[in-house]
């Protein structure tokens, strides 16, 4: 069996049938850059057409364009970053960032480090870790081109953040996952079972070293780019199991989390993580944690 | 004074900037403006840090697009230029006199300018090449010399993309 005929039968397992997909390309505006000015409009001038995502506050699909998204004045004046639709509901689902303190795991490119700082509108602080100094020159450069001022960045393992001796208000663990066959062509070739196995184990040390800096109140939204079960529904059936946390409601499209996964039955609170197959977004998982209540 | 090189080079635009020492960083040629905000989640080994305001190269100053956007919010030597040679500009290119719309401060020769759009938008600078007001009559020769544009952000990308695909073979 090809491992292209293993995930699909995974995927069938879990109530979802294979197609291929082709993906839209979408774009984030940097609101607090951006001021007051009619980017739209601006933008169709250039015959760059954008339509708003109904379930984002300021993503866009780009409907056509006679220009490269990412090769205008106003790209280059981050007044919009490119930024993959599903990938814009992680940061979403924090509330009220405004001057917190806020740990961003795995940073690199920047995409979600950049929407928050745009969220906080640069207030309070961010703390951005990644462990590639290579990745990490993509991240500062996106930072500079759309002006974030709020944050501090650090060549660091995630599974090191308690050693920087902070606590955070909110913690996005948005975490190196297998990613999915919908935003690489070659995902069905390259990937095994052995290194989801692999990434998932990874990414528990990440989401515990994380918990461990987050204050009393605070907020954790986990998020992959994989369709795997193991790097997300059951990862979070394990942070239930051997963290202090639990699962917070969200409002948000996608389908529920599974909570029946290849004949294991998980806890019912799964159902409020929100688990999106691929279609006009790539594949993406998302849930929101919380300190359990007593 | 920690910043000396950066207010040295704002002097060059007519602009007298000041800076706190206690929030200014410095980590390897590079400089970083903090609030205290930022300042109080700063450790010895950062990378990178609040306002990135350039870096220091063999003894040459390279600024960053923060820093000018500092300098535009007060009163400096500036240019504005029209639509088309926006982009030109952002290409790399130089400035002719007759893209100038508008000019304000010393235009002299070998000063600094700020170069910017028809919406105030700052796309660099460069340095001008004759004085100003003696170019009157000569409108297509080139007044100013592209020194830095935001066009370097896709440099940089381009340069970033091509190392990883060293690496990758």
């Amino acid at each position: 069996m090809s491992d292209r005929e293993f995930f699909v039968g995974r995927y069938e397992k879990l109530d979802w049938k294979y197609r291929p997909v082709k993906l839209r390309q979408a774009v984030r505006f940097n609101c607090f850059n951006i001021g007051g000015q009619d980017l739209v409009s601006r933008l169709c001038g250039l015959g760059l057409n954008l339509e708003k995502i109904g379930f984002l506050s300021s993503g866009y699909w780009v409907c056509d364009s006679k220009v490269s998204a990412g090769a205008t004045a106003e790209y280059l004046l981050g007044l919009y970053s490119i930024q993959e639709a599903a990938a814009q509901i992680p940061v979403s689902l924090f509330s009220n960032v405004k001057g917190k303190r806020v740990l961003d795991v795995s940073a690199a490119p920047g995409g979600k480090t950049v929407q928050l700082a745009d969220a906080m509108g640069n207030t309070g602080g961010i703390v951005a870790l990644d462990i590639s100094k290579q990745r990490l020159t993509a991240l500062v450069n996106h930072l500079e081109r759309c002006r974030v001022r709020n944050t501090v960045v650090y060549q660091l393992d995630a599974r090191n953040s308690p050693k920087l001796g902070l606590k955070f208000d909110r913690i996005l663990v948005d975490v190196p996952c297998s990613g999915n066959f919908a935003s690489d062509p070659m995902w069905f070739q390259n990937r095994t079972l052995e290194d989801v196995t692999r990434n998932a184990r990874v990414q528990r040390e990440i989401l515990m070293k994380a918990s461990e800096c987050l204050s009393d109140d605070g907020e954790i939204v986990y998020s992959t780019c994989s369709l795997e079960p193991e790097e997300n529904e059951l990862n979070m059936d394990w942070a239930l199991h051997h963290l202090d946390l639990q699962i917070a409601e969200i409002n948000c499209p996608g389908a529920q989390g599974l909570t029946s996964v290849f004949g294991k039955e998980l806890d019912p609170s799964i159902a409020r993580c929100r688990r999106f197959w691929p279609d006009t977004t790539q594949g993406f998982f998302v849930c929101k944690l919380v300190r359990r209540r007593s | 004074m920690k910043g000396k090189v950066i207010v040295d080079f704002a002097l060059q635009f007519g602009v007298k900037l000041v800076f706190n020492d206690d929030l200014l960083f410095q980590c390897e040629g590079r400089f970083f403006l903090l609030n205290s905000n930022v300042k109080s989640l700063v450790r010895d080994n950062f990378f990178y840090a609040g306002i990135y305001l350039g870096k220091v190269r063999s003894g040459k100053f390279f600024p960053s697009f923060n820093l000018l956007s500092m300098l535009i919010e007060h009163e400096c030597n500036r240019i504005v230029i029209d639509r088309k040679t926006s982009w030109l500009f952002i290409c790399g290119r130089n400035i002719f006199r007759n893209s100038i719309l508008q000019a304000y401060g010393k235009i002299r020769q070998k000063n600094h300018v700020l170069v910017l759009n028809e919406l105030g938008e700052c796309l660099g600078f460069g340095r001008v090449l004759a004085g100003f007001e003696e170019q009157q009559d000569n409108k297509n020769s080139v007044a100013i010399a592209n020194v830095l544009d935001i066009g370097d952000f896709l440099r940089r990308e381009r340069e970033h993309k091509n190392r990883l695909d060293i690496k990758q073979r």
